[in-house]
């Protein structure tokens, strides 16, 4: 099935989006779970699994993978192909501590590789405690267009 | 323990990838995507991949995490970059590995990456590691 390209201006346009921003506490059951999963023991002192800095800033932040995808005007939910994440740590992610977390869209460009054609969009996200930076979430996707 | 430039850091294993961690990371992440989830709409694709659900990025990212903890203990990551050259697939046998590229006031640079047991390397990238002291 062929989908209409979404006119290339309403991609740029991203850049400079804001997400409303919020707060989120990582639950004890939501870590347990979590590092479960990647096939760990449970972290010492109450620490949470690094991997919590995928997800955390996307709820926290006012926002979700859904609308994440319809900001990209996704084909489907099958056409979002990860290009990098990048993600810094100043201390430990914790559980039971609430978090800031505000974010937005920094770049989103038309990008044709050989007649491919694609929009690449980056999502960058803050996590502070009491003020004081904690991580930071870059995560950089592709809209891929009429390659499915 | 001493740690010097060229260093392997121990590999860690998971010996097969599950489908069914992946469907409580979907759960947790709140993801739509079938891919983590339902083995038709994989199939379905024009990738040849089979009837076997792909691996959340963050996941294979774990893998890798968890061997950084393993060698320099929980709490030691302060940056990790990653790439995503290849997919990881339910059932996959992968380890994660990493060298040791630099060394600068008490943290490791590090090349990592997650490879199936094939040896196909399925993610890429760089880590920042807070050395153990002691």
């Amino acid at each position: 099935m062929s989908h209409p390209l979404p006119p290339e201006s309403s991609i740029t346009a991203l850049v400079g989006h804001r997400f409303p921003g919020g707060r989120y506490t990582i639950a004890h059951w939501e870590n347990t779970l979590l590092t479960d999963c990647t096939g760990a023991e449970p972290l010492p002192d109450g620490q949470a699994h690094p991997i919590a800095l995928f997800h955390v800033p996307f709820l926290g932040g006012g926002t979700s993978i859904a609308e994440l995808f319809a900001l990209g005007q996704a084909e489907s939910d099958l056409s979002i192909m990860i290009e990098s994440y990048d993600w810094e740590f100043f201390s430990p992610l914790l559980e039971n501590l609430e978090y800031d977390i505000s974010g937005g869209i920094t770049l989103a460009e038309r990008r044709d590789d050989d007649g491919r054609i694609y929009d690449r969009i980056r999502f960058d996200f803050e996590l502070a405690d009491s003020g004081t930076t904690a991580a930071r979430s870059t995560i950089t996707w592709h809209f891929t267009r009429n390659t499915l | 323990m001493s740690i010097a430039v060229g260093d392997n850091i121990p590999p860690w294993e998971m010996p097969s990838v599950s489908a069914e961690k992946m469907k409580t990371m979907a759960a947790i992440l709140r993801d739509p995507n079938p891919l983590h989830w339902d083995r038709d709409a994989v199939a379905a694709l024009p990738l040849g991949l089979g009837r076997r659900t792909i691996n959340q990025g963050p996941l294979g990212l774990g893998y890798i995490v968890n061997m950084l903890h393993a060698w320099q203990g929980p709490g030691c990551l302060r940056r990790i970059t990653m790439t995503f050259p290849q997919v990881v697939l339910d059932g996959d046998h992968v380890v994660a590995r990493g060298t040791v590229q630099s060394l600068e006031g008490g943290l490791a640079h590090c090349k990592v990456w997650l490879e199936h047991i094939d040896g196909r390397h399925l993610l890429a990238g760089n880590a920042t590691v807070q050395i153990r002291q002691g």
